[in-house]
């Protein structure tokens, strides 16, 4: 199995779900990792034998399905595999070098290259894209025919649905017929969120993080948290890939509320739950699990606050401690607090920092872009002002000249009809842009921008005070 | 190395079960490094982007671990918060000012109990605050190294994906925290006898107590100031109690009687 993982991959070309971005890594890198191969045991084998999908043929009307975000179908691609041990045996290539990140296997999108068109005459059976709409089908008695976005609910169903050998297949009837119901704001939320590029996340992801705090527990936000935080099947969670719900305290306490209702933790049973609390895309499923954290997390205060603090030992515990009174432990604790409170303010703070450093960057990138368009000398001119008027964004911690030596180095990136020479120096730049202020490529766009800034700046960012 | 060094750190001082849980920054580098290696760089765009596109399923990968083991965390964080509002809530109705008073050393435990649940929750919480942070500084660097390494332009698309992702969107968990804190005052007495922490100095041991302690100092050592400093490298962090906390945790080896 192990023998040679990379030839394999030049052989096939591509099979099964393996895009063929993978199909043909340089000889060196293949080579490299091959050898890293040898180091770890597969893990596909576990996986394998839990996907008892079987072959079918049809039309590749689901070819574009592969193209859809790693974490989410991932498992489907698990499961296309299984037949075919050649294709097992290419997914030895990247993750047995990594024993924590990749205990998926290579099958993703290619974000690059095109995909859809292509890929079904790549599969060397040429019938494991198409398997998926057929199996489906029969699972979920849904029309062959339905567009992508809906055989990918299916998928994601039939997925789960099978790795729980059907046991809860009611469960996602369920959830499938919510979901297929609600055309129009589903369809569109489905495709936003299933298409090829996983960059597309970021669009879809901002309108349902912020539909946090405002609790607003609409279908969008809810599938789009399920699709973010899809947990791949490697997660320490005992049940294989589940969409995610991100439980707010708003929606706990909705559910609380429901809970009590029905009669307290033990009586309530997560059906009921789940129609008192008339949240859209809240599948059973979700509230099964969260019914059971809440009902183990009853449990135990009882007893102690936490699990962790059993593990990790208390205070008390500790024998010099047994002299201690219960002043200097409140004392103790308090300066625990002190500690926590810190940190924790710390983090927030670097946080905001780390926010607004990307803003600037991608603020800066999105106007140079613009300025390249309209091409020439012009741009470096018109970034000089733009400098300016930007420095005043940057944070306190931050100096105005590092935000310029920056916006030098970007535009000459990322300007494709930018000057000529910008073009030519794209990878000189691209290095200083790593060392802040440093001005060696005495260039004319440079010069330019390095006009405005201040003379005699010293290369280093100088230590700020907060 | 260093900051390779400083997560390792983190990672060996957090909670067992969050051990697995944080950024592979080692087996990133090597990778990234392998990349950089091969002969075809950016000359043969299709073998590069090949590279990339490996590079980034592994990241989302990560991400996808991040996210899932943080939501899950912060599922259980939001039900235990709510249980231990409910539960000092009653106690306060049940023993505090209004209600019946109980023998004083049942209250005196009880209240000592809560205030240590808290105080512990509270910790954990910040430390899940701080994995989010740790690790999205991991992905910021090592999105950086291969930008460096190998001439690519990922870092800036890619971060702006991750800054939306839900392991580092930490509003919840943050404002569960601040509620901690606010809370702590109603089961906290008065700091009549409040001598500075100073000379409550605890050992700090195994706990949540050390754990935040060291994450403090580590995020203090992170952000030094490196050799590759940019506009995108945060500043040094300034801390104004700085050496009470590396004295809590000097004193950590020694039990103070």
């Amino acid at each position: 199995m192990k023998a040679h993982p990379a030839k394999q991959l030049n052989n096939m070309g591509m099979s099964g779900a393996l895009p063929s971005s993978l199909a043909s890594l340089p000889p060196s890198l293949e080579d490299t990792y091959s050898k890293l191969s040898d180091s770890q045991p597969a893990f596909v084998e576990n996986e394998l034998t839990t996907r008892p999908f079987t072959h079918s043929s049809s039309s590749g009307v689901v070819g574009p399905m592969f193209s859809s975000s790693p974490g989410y179908s991932t498992d489907l691609h698990h499961s296309s595999l299984s037949p075919h041990d050649k294709q097992s045996k290419n997914t030895h290539f990247l993750s047995p070098t990594f024993g924590n990140i990749a205990s998926l296997p290579l099958p993703y999108s290619s974000n690059n290259g095109p995909i859809p068109s292509t890929t079904p005459t790549h599969y060397s059976k040429g019938n494991s894209a198409s398997w998926h709409a057929d199996s489906l089908n029969s699972f979920l008695d849904l029309p062959t025919s339905t567009p992508i976005d809906s055989s990918q609910v299916e998928s994601s169903a039939c997925n789960i649905m099978a790795s729980e050998d059907y046991s809860k297949q009611n469960n996602w009837q369920e959830w499938a017929d919510q979901l297929i119901s609600d055309d129009d704001t589903l369809t569109s939320n489905w495709n936003d969120i299933l298409v090829d590029n996983i960059q597309d996340l970021e669009p879809k992801v901002p309108k349902s993080s912020s539909q946090f705090p405002a609790a607003h527990q609409q279908l969008p936000a809810s599938s789009g948290e399920n699709h973010v935080g899809a947990t791949p099947s490697s997660s320490a969670n005992s049940a294989p890939a589940k969409p995610r719900m991100r439980w707010t305290p708003e929606l706990h306490e909705a559910f609380v509320d429901a809970v009590n209702q029905l009669g307290g933790s033990e009586r309530a049973t997560p059906k009921g739950v789940l129609k008192l609390m008339k949240v859209e895309g809240l599948t059973i499923y979700h509230v099964k699990s969260h019914l059971q954290k809440y009902r183990t997390a009853r449990y135990r205060p009882e007893s102690s606050e936490g699990s962790s603090e059993k593990k990790l030992g208390t205070i008390e515990e500790m024998p010099s401690l047994d002299l201690k009174t219960g002043i200097e432990i409140t004392e103790a604790l308090r300066m625990q607090m002190e500690v926590q409170k810190r940190l924790h303010e710390q983090l927030e703070i670097q946080r905001n920092l780390q926010l607004r450093i990307e803003e600037q960057g991608r603020y800066l990138q999105m106007m140079f872009e613009k300025q390249c368009k309209s091409g020439g000398i012009e741009p470096f001119k018109a970034s000089s002002s733009a400098i300016d008027s930007t420095s005043g964004v940057s944070s306190d911690a931050m100096k105005d000249s590092p935000a310029k030596s920056e916006m030098e180095a970007i535009p000459v990136d990322l300007c494709s009809s930018g000057p000529h020479q910008a073009n030519g120096n794209a990878t000189a730049e691209k290095k200083s842009l790593e060392v802040s202020g440093k001005q060696d490529a005495p260039e004319d766009p440079k010069q330019l921008a390095s006009e405005s800034e201040d003379s005699g700046h010293p290369p280093k960012r100088p230590r700020t005070d907060e | 190395m260093k900051f390779g060094k400083r997560l390792k750190q983190q990672i060996q001082d957090s909670l067992p079960e969050w051990r697995d849980k944080f950024l592979s920054y080692k087996e990133l580098k090597k990778l990234v490094k392998l990349i950089s290696a091969a002969p075809t760089r950016r000359n043969e765009s299709l073998e590069y982007g090949k590279a990339e596109s490996d590079f980034v399923y592994l990241l989302d990968i990560e991400i996808d671990k991040f996210n899932g083991f943080f939501m899950e965390q912060e599922e259980e964080f939001v039900i235990r918060h709510e249980n231990l509002k409910q539960k000092i809530k009653r106690v306060v109705d049940l023993w505090g000012p209004n209600g019946i008073h109980p023998s004083e050393e049942n209250y005196k435990e009880e209240m000592e109990k809560i205030r240590k649940a808290i105080v512990d929750f509270h910790g954990e919480m910040v430390l899940l605050v701080n994995y989010s942070n740790i690790n999205y500084t991991g992905l910021a660097k090592i999105l950086k190294k291969y930008d460096k390494r190998t001439g690519g332009l990922l870092r800036l698309p890619f971060i702006q994906k991750v800054l939306v992702q839900p392991f580092f969107t930490t509003d919840i968990i943050s404002n569960l925290v601040k509620e901690c804190e606010s809370i702590i005052d109603t089961v906290f007495p008065a700091e009549e006898a409040a001598e500075r922490a100073k000379e409550a100095i605890v050992v700090a041991g195994e706990g949540i107590f050390r754990n935040t302690v060291k994450a403090l100092l580590t995020m203090q050592e992170i952000r030094k100031g490196s050799s590759t400093e940019s506009p995108f490298s945060l500043p040094p962090l300034n801390l104004p109690d700085s050496d009470l906390i590396q004295s809590i945790q000097l004193n950590a080896a020694v039990p103070i009687v």
